[in-house]
């Protein structure tokens, strides 16, 4: 990134303006990963009053499976749906086995079980898959594409694409659909929800598929665009989405999804300009003070 | 209809309700009666499943529906109307009334939202508002109709009349006993003794979570000194 300021420095004005865009298209790059991943983690919170820090992963074994999927049957059209429904269902084990048996308990408790499970999870990838990391054989998506004079590799614009599509689709399914309806319900008021009918654990395994399924696509374009799965892949993205999800508002649907674009924008920005004091991993802290420090609240009304 | 038999119930170690008998015959408007805290929100509440049963038992419709869900009651007919609406404040006025028709086929949606707009015809501009910046009659309104939406039997109303003018008062009322004639059975929980006494046919009055007095809303009306000793004077 360094070698880039440089270079703007030399360069005429339009170049400039180019530079902006291209440092917008990347943050909206990495904004919608950041989303996608995001979404998950508020919709447990919303729902359960937890900060389910294992989600992150979850991302982690989207990866992976994706990763060898793709691997082993060179489609990752195939590899991506399959891996997305096995994390899915994989969320919904956790939620039963790790969080149900404790939800009477203050909220901390979840939140220990839940950085107590993540860290299992880390040590299990390690055990199962080696510490090093793996590489798609023949990495997918690699090809470039022009975009309004931008460079992009195909990845990256599948990031978005995707990101865009399934997030769409969430938003329909939560506003239009009686299930959505259904859903929102048990997030505002479970016991009524429950006394029109309403079985709250289904809707909370709902959630959780959901939710995991989507942080698991997450993990499958961050793997593309790397070309690298590792056990720790999950730990930048976990605290990202906790300062995400507070910025949005806890719980905020819509505040989470503004946030994380808007994190990205700002990190794309910042490398370039704030870069050399403000490491890029540590904007999203110095946003969420900067931002906190003026609405304590977070940018949208939480729960 | 409903039949409570020795019934007591309450909250972990704490008990609210004691050893009450209660019929309601089908068609009838009982009003629950008695000081804060006598313990009529419990017992309505436990009727709709959410308290727990702690001796005694409930039969509906000839049946023991002690040990079933919040779930199972609503699809078998009883909707309740809670202390403090608690409607869904997020969710719009229509998508409120789209949960309370939850465990009724889709199709009849549309037919319970028009049965509820005769009944509150002031709702229908407010279909898009959100429940929660309704004024409070128009969400007393909402919650009837959203217990309406699941086509109770058994109608389970707590504190209709609670901090609403008096013009709204009579508007619930109203309603209240037009669904009653239409062959609706009604438990009525309220504060304004005197609005009950109107409305309702028997009349059971709590105290401490016994049951101190029963009889028929005409002998209620008739008995000051009962009004006076468990009820205040209104
Ligand atoms: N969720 C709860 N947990 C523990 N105790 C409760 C709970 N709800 C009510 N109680 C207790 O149960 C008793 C009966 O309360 P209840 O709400 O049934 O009275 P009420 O007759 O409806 O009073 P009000 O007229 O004030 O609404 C009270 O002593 C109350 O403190
Ligand atoms: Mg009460």
């Amino acid at each position: 990134m360094t070698h880039r300021w440089r270079a703007v420095q030399t360069y005429p004005e339009t170049i400039y303006s180019m530079l902006w865009f291209e440092l917008l298209i990347q943050g909206i790059i990495h904004g919608s990963m950041y989303a996608i991943i995001a979404v998950g983690l508020s919709l447990v919170y919303g729902l359960l009053r937890i900060l389910h820090v294992a989600h992150a992963g979850l991302f982690t074994l989207g990866g992976y499976l994706g990763l060898l999927l793709t691997n082993a049957t060179g489609s990752l059209i195939l590899a991506t749906p399959v891996a997305a429904a096995v994390v899915g269902v994989i969320g919904m084990i956790i939620y039963r086995v790790c969080y149900h048996p404790i939800l009477d308990q203050p909220p901390y408790v979840a939140l220990i079980a839940s950085i107590g499970l993540f860290i299992a999870m880390e040590e299990i990838y390690r055990l199962i898959f080696g510490p090093y990391g793996l590489s798609y054989a023949r990495p997918p998506l690699q090809f470039q594409v022009q975009f309004f004079g931008i460079q992009l590799r195909a990845a990256e614009v599948g990031m978005v694409v995707v990101s865009t599509v399934l997030l769409t689709a969430l938003s329909y399914l939560s506003q239009k659909t009686r299930l959505g309806i259904a859903w929102r319900a048990t997030v505002d008021d479970p016991q009524m929800a429950a006394s029109f009918g309403i079985d709250a654990v289904r809707v909370r395994y709902l959630n959780f598929f959901i939710g995991s399924a989507l942080a698991a696509v997450g993990g499958i374009y961050v793997s593309l665009l790397s070309n690298l799965v590792e056990p720790t892949m999950g730990g930048v993205p976990s605290y990202k989405a906790l300062a995400i999800i507070v910025l949005g508002g806890l719980g905020n649907l819509k505040g989470t999804l503004i946030a994380a674009l808007l994190l990205g924008i700002v990190e794309a920005f910042g490398t370039i300009y704030i870069g050399q004091w403000l490491d890029r991993d540590a904007i999203a802290f110095a946003l969420l003070i900067v931002i906190l420090m003026i609405r304590p609240q977070g940018l949208f009304a939480g729960r | 209809m409903l039949h409570l038999e020795g019934l007591g119930c309450g909250y972990r170690d704490m008990q609210a309700v004691h050893d009450l008998d209660l019929n309601v015959e089908a068609g009838s408007i009982t009003a629950l009666l008695g000081a804060n805290g006598a313990g009529k929100s419990s017992t309505l509440m436990c009727i709709a499943g959410h308290v727990e049963i702690k001796t005694g038992r409930i039969i509906y419709q000839k049946s023991d529906i002690s040990d079933s869900t919040p779930m199972s009651r609503v699809r078998s007919g009883i909707a309740v109307v809670p202390e403090g609406r608690r409607l869904f404040p997020r969710l719009s006025v229509k998508e409120n009334l789209v949960v309370g028709g939850y465990v009724r086929p889709k199709q009849r949606s549309d037919g319970g939202m028009a049965k509820v707009m005769d009944l509150f015809p002031r709702l229908k501009d407010r279909l898009g508002q959100t429940a929660g910046a309704l004024s409070g009659g128009e969400q007393q309104m909402l919650a009837i109709g959203r217990a309406l939406m699941s086509e109770p039997e058994l109608l389970l109303v707590d504190e209709l009349s609670l901090g609403l003018m008096p013009k709204m008062v009579d508007i619930c009322y109203d309603a209240i006993t037009a669904l009653n004639r239409a062959g609706m059975t009604i438990i009525l929980v309220e504060q304004n003794t005197h609005r009950a006494l109107e409305a309702a046919s028997q009349v059971c009055v709590l105290e401490s979570g016994h049951a101190v007095w029963k009889g028929s809303a005409g002998e209620a009306a008739g008995n000051q000194e009962m009004i006076n000793a468990f009820l205040g004077i209104r």
